[in-house]
């Protein structure tokens, strides 16, 4: 397991994960599914189709070429086309709860990661999860207003429930959810986002959840028709995103911060 | 908090101002809790005014199409109004200057983020008839002054590499402690 905690007490960019392969691992059941939809959004599993590998339109390109889409009028939209509708095609729309991995546990339990990218968190549970992987404190009213303020919150929870037949409600409620990962990104709603604060609870590293919480919080986001992902990674997770489709220094462009501690 | 000038103790009066931690109390530019001394720039705004420009910190009386205009001089895209709108609506901080005589706007800048930790600056822009005259430095200053006084402290950037010189001086460092920044370009080849 590595940790990589922030050094500095402002919100620099840190990720606790290190990838591995996949969620096949030994200790899983051969029934596992991925992907189980909880909500009203269907996921289409074995139609899946292969998602069509077009290189998304680079904002960078695009502010070099300036290309033009229409010559007729004099307000020209240059901007990348929305992918929204080919998305339609080949990707189903992202439900904002979803179980990424269920497993049985040896004590009898069964053990639920639950997704979200609705942004409930509780700011305490996300104290204790920084504590847990060694950032200094930052204090709470700040916190809860960074998650406020923030465009999309993803969460990653455990939950825990005995693995008897009947999973009735009142079961469920006598659940025990944990907050266990999170990644939080703020944008003006229209071009640009940019991911802080990624985090996974130390016992839960090294199963590819940090990957998972990326991977899905970008998905959302472009979903959400955000043409702009960013995010500045401390040089040891450089390699991690991107595996996850990021690019550092796209066309010689630099990240920079204003007197860094 | 002194920019572009030599870091020095604040007089005895200021220091009973704004501090919530005493230890801070020393002027330096990079604590979260600094001196809310007049911040001083290297154009006045009283220089600006008298040379016709005009400081603004709201979208009132921006014209959009006249900001594509800029954008489209400086080489970005020229992007839907629509959006430019809503993203204005969720900016963080803006600076923009107005000249006087033609009322459209010739310097330009904003900043996104979460409000309390941290902030990343886009779209800084001078109209190519008017710079080199300070405008985009003016902007700059004034940007990072309004969201210190925010109490943001984390206050970022990605700079095309030919203007790395532009932001050095205003006290921007790049790929500091080796962080990186990275920008999304495809979607993952391996699926899960």
């Amino acid at each position: 397991m590595i940790l990589i905690p922030t050094s500095s007490s402002s919100s620099s960019y840190s990720c606790c994960s290190l990838p591995q392969a996949s969620f096949s691992s030994n200790s899983y059941p051969s029934n596992q599914s991925l992907f189980l939809s909880k909500s009203a959004y269907p996921i289409r599993h074995g139609s899946r189709k292969l998602k069509t590998l077009r290189l998304r339109a680079n904002f960078w390109e695009s502010i070099r070429s300036g290309f033009v889409k229409n010559n007729n009028n004099t307000t020209q939209l240059v901007e990348p086309p929305s992918t929204t509708e080919e998305d339609e095609d080949t990707e189903p729309l992202l439900p904002v709860e979803f179980t990424l991995v269920e497993r049985t546990l040896q004590d009898g339990f069964i053990e639920e990661i639950i997704f979200s990218s609705g942004g409930e968190i509780d700011v305490y549970d996300l104290q204790t999860l920084c504590d847990k992987v060694g950032w200094p404190r930052r204090p709470l009213t700040k916190l809860a207003a960074a998650l406020k303020n923030s465009y999309m919150v993803a969460t990653l929870h455990s939950v825990l429930k005995p693995s008897s037949e009947g999973d009735n409600e009142q079961q469920q409620q006598q659940q025990n959810k944990k907050l266990i990962g999170m990644a939080r990104a703020t944008s003006d709603h229209a071009f640009n986002a940019t991911i802080w604060d990624v985090l996974v609870d130390p016992e839960y590293q090294g199963q590819g959840l940090g990957k998972a919480l990326v991977e899905k919080l970008v998905r959302a986001l472009l979903q959400r028709d955000i043409g702009n992902i960013s995010l500045f990674a401390d040089s040891q997770v450089v390699d991690f995103y991107q595996n996850l489709g990021f690019e550092a220094d796209p066309e010689g462009i630099k990240g920079m911060f204003w007197y860094p501690k | 908090m002194l920019l572009g000038g030599p870091i020095s103790t604040p007089p005895p009066s200021l220091r009973l101002r704004a501090t919530s931690n005493p230890q801070n109390a020393a002027a330096q530019p990079s604590q979260a809790s600094f001196q809310r001394q007049p911040p001083i720039y290297s154009i006045t705004d009283e220089d600006l005014q008298s040379k016709g420009f005009l400081l603004r910190r709201t979208p009132e009386g921006l014209n959009l199409d006249h900001l594509n205009s800029v954008f489209v001089a400086v080489g970005f895209p020229r992007r839907d109004t629509g959006k430019i709108e809503v993203a204005l609506r969720h900016t963080d901080a803006m600076l923009w200057v107005e000249y006087e005589k033609t009322r459209r706007p010739v310097a330009f800048a904003r900043a996104t983020g979460d409000g309390v930790f941290n902030a990343i600056i886009w779209d800084v822009v001078v109209d190519p008839t008017f710079q080199s005259l300070g405008l985009g430095k003016a902007v700059m200053e004034r940007l990072i002054e309004d969201l210190r006084r925010k109490g943001i402290c984390n206050i970022a950037l990605y700079s095309e590499p030919r203007v790395l010189g532009f932001y050095r001086p205003l006290g921007f460092v790049s790929d500091p402690d080796g962080i990186r920044g990275m920008v999304f370009v495809r979607k993952q080849r391996n699926k899960k």
